[in-house]
């Protein structure tokens, strides 16, 4: 599945990312790499962003990159 | 001696850049970009040095304009030593950037900063076996307490290269050393460390395979990234390495739950409290800012008057006292904005941008400002354009990407700032009743909408979605937000008077030489052939660069009217509204212009200026359609 189909305050684990290079070096630079688990805290009302929490850090990204992250239920 | 300040964003950079050279650095732009660095100097053991603030980056292989200016001036700028610092609550992730540095190979210190919040989060750094591992020094730092400060400076200015460079495995470190070696043979002007392009362009990153793809190097490298799947092999051994760094030097005891940020954020960042907050706090922010500020403007503008009426008395000779009540006028329109309106704005802002709760307006505001064709990151220039225009644009300086800055740039000269509101209240609202004025916000906005629109999908560069890290909230501190107030305002006068006392002495010059009627007779075509406004409204308009509540000033001085009241008797509710839709969209007062320049280069200045001006035309032409077809 992917991330944008998941649900408030549940945990995930990354499978991959869809897209360019820029996208996918900059999630890695904020901790978003395949078999890390995150978990999302909040969605923003209207389809806005997401906040997810990774290694106890707090992350914005929008709902369309979390289109792009592929993730499983853990 | 130059010194770079380094680190992912929210690292601490700019407060300690604060603590060592705040009152006397200056903020420049990179040459081309929207980007800005600040340089500041200190002494160091009774050398001077000079010490380069860099804009935040998590990588050098960059993804926004704000991270590839940073690591561009990084190989352009002549650097001497490398201050890398790193948020030690942020650990493992701020490794790779310092990984990615030591292969540049240069005199570097680690500061390691926020050691109190590590603490907090339950991070225990081991600093000496990290800086044994790493092969540098590391001081570790509390910036916003100025604990370590010093120490840090002193080592930085004995700073030696890293001990250990190639940190690779021998596999990789192969490939690594077959294209470095074959770039330094046949590849000629690289603007980066010869390992560093190597290394990045076996990663894929697209700036440096373009420099090396098309050279007799090119099939080297295939065949390198071939057999290291694609460079996702460096990728993935460079993190595995930091994670392994970081479990060798760190401990992380159970991790304590960080009540009160969860308690904050589950009200700041509810979906209907988190909206009543950035309410309340946009409407506090505009009180402040405009009622206290009209206050202050009165008073400045009243004893600049006096000066200048007792200066033009006195100077005998009508030319030269014409001049030097200009200069004093233009002074005075200067100050008149830059001390009440801009001081409590930089401060609020500067507060707001240290407590961490800007990504937090980001996060509420996001989808409402897509349908503008900006992020949520854009709203607070947004907000702040119906007070004035001048702060609205200074404050799209917390954009990362440049297109996304100009499209804010320019939607926000568009907005009515409280000078406009004078005109559409004092003419339509007055003459004409508040639905008429009501329905000028609506038809702004629906226009603002549709060029951020336009704009987003004609001007080149990407727009990236929203994708950072939201920091913990932070307490401010009082000396970095005088620090950052002062530099910013300093900025902005040393760009604004000059320009404000030009363009008051040619108006003053103007009305000397009475060159209004030939000014009138030049824009008669569009003023009066295409927009039917009386032909000495031209004028008007000029002066209206100046001081967007000129425009009504003057109008009934300009149409000959002993009081203003008659100037319903002159002109038709037509011409009323077309005037009114002009003077909203033309061209944008002298001060913005001039804030414009000082974020967005003069280039982009001047397109946004033609472009209102051409929008205004357009707009209020239409407006004199519709009018007579109903």
């Amino acid at each position: 599945m992917m991330l944008c189909e998941g649900k408030v305050g549940r945990a995930y684990k990354i499978i991959g990312i869809e897209g360019g290079r820029g996208v996918k070096g900059r999630l890695m630079h904020l901790g978003i790499i395949p078999n890390s688990i995150i978990r999302i805290k909040r969605a923003a009302p209207l389809h806005g962003p997401l906040m997810l929490s990774v290694n106890g850090i707090d992350l914005l990204i929008g709902r369309g990159i979390a289109k792009k992250i592929v993730v499983e239920e853990v | 001696m130059r010194i770079a300040l380094i680190g992912q964003p929210n690292s601490g950079k700019s407060t300690l850049f604060n603590q060592v050279a705040g009152y006397r650095s200056f903020s420049a732009n990179f040459p081309g970009a929207t980007v800005k660095y600040t340089v500041g100097k200190t002494y160091i053991e009774d050398e001077l040095v000079e010490i380069v603030d860099l804009p935040g980056a998590y990588s050098i292989s960059w993804y926004d304009d704000a991270e590839k200016e940073a690591i561009k001036a990084l190989f352009s700028m002549n650097i001497d030593v490398i201050i890398n610092i790193v948020d030690a609550s942020t650990l493992i992730r701020s490794l790779e950037l310092t990984w990615e540095l030591i292969s540049i190979n240069k005199p570097m210190v680690m500061a390691l900063n926020m050691m109190d919040e590590a603490k907090r989060k339950g991070i225990h750094i081991n600093v000496n076996k990290l800086s044994e591992v790493l092969g540098i020094k590391i001081v570790p730092l509390i910036a916003s307490k100025g604990k370590g400060v010093k120490e840090l400076m002193v080592e930085a200015k004995r700073a030696q290269p890293p001990l250990k460079t190639n940190v690779y495995s021998r596999e990789i470190e192969a490939e690594i050393h077959k294209v470095e070696e074959c770039i330094e043979k046949h590849v000629k002007s690289v603007d980066m460390p010869v390992r560093t392009v190597a290394i990045k362009a076996l990663e894929g990153f697209k700036s440096c395979l373009d420099m090396v793809l098309n050279t007799p190097c090119g099939d080297i490298l295939k065949n390198a990234r071939r057999k290291l799947k694609d460079g996702v092999e460096i990728e993935r051994e460079r993190h595995a390495g930091c994670m392994n760094i970081f479990e060798q030097c760190a401990k992380v005891s159970r991790i304590e739950k960080k009540a009160t940020e969860d308690i904050l954020d589950s009200v700041l960042m509810h979906p209907v409290f988190g909206y009543l907050f950035v309410i309340l706090i946009f409407l506090t922010t505009f009180y402040i800012v405009f009622k206290g500020g009209s206050l202050f403007e009165g008073l400045i503008v009243s004893a600049f008057d006096s000066v200048n009426s007792y200066i033009e008395s006195s100077i005998p000779f009508p030319l030269l006292s014409k001049v030097a009540g200009a200069v004093i006028g233009g002074v005075g329109a200067a100050m008149g904005i830059a001390l009440p309106y801009l001081i409590p704005f930089f401060i609020i802002m500067s507060v707001l941008e240290d407590t961490g709760y800007l990504p937090r307006i980001a996060y509420l505001m996001d989808s409402i400002m897509h349908i503008l064709g900006v992020h949520g990151t854009s709203v607070i220039p947004f907000v702040l354009g119906y007070g004035c225009s001048v702060p609205a644009v200074m404050a799209t300086r917390t954009l990362r990407s440049k297109k996304e800055k100009v499209i804010s740039a320019f939607l926000v000269t568009l907005i009515p700032c409280s000078a406009r509101t004078v005109v559409i209240m004092g003419l339509v609202g007055y003459f004409m009743g508040p639905v008429y004025a009501i329905l000028l916000y609506g038809l702004n906005l629906v226009v603002v909408a549709v060029l951020g629109a336009s704009l987003k999908k004609f001007l080149p560069g990407i727009s990236p979605e929203i994708m950072f890290d939201i920091p913990p909230y932070r307490m401010p501190t009082v000396k970095t937000v005088i620090i950052k107030t002062w530099y910013r305002l300093k900025d902005f006068i040393y760009l604004a008077v000059p320009l404000l006392i030009a363009g008051s002495v040619i108006l003053a010059l103007i009305s000397y030489c009475k060159l209004d009627p030939y000014i009138n007779s030049v824009f008669s075509p569009v003023i009066w052939g295409l927009l039917g406004l009386p032909v000495s409204l031209g004028i008007v308009l000029i002066f209206g660069v100046m001081k967007k509540e000129l425009t009504l000033m003057m109008l009934y001085q300009a149409l000959s009217l002993p009081t203003f009241s008659m100037v319903k008797d002159v002109m038709s509710p037509e011409q009323m509204m077309v005037f009114t839709v002009f003077v909203i969209f033309y061209v944008p007062c002298f001060a913005t212009i001039s804030a414009l320049w000082k974020e967005v280069g003069i280039k982009n200045a001047i397109f946004i200026t033609t472009g209102t001006l051409v929008l205004a035309i357009i707009l209020s032409f239409l407006a004199r359609v519709i009018f007579q077809i109903l």
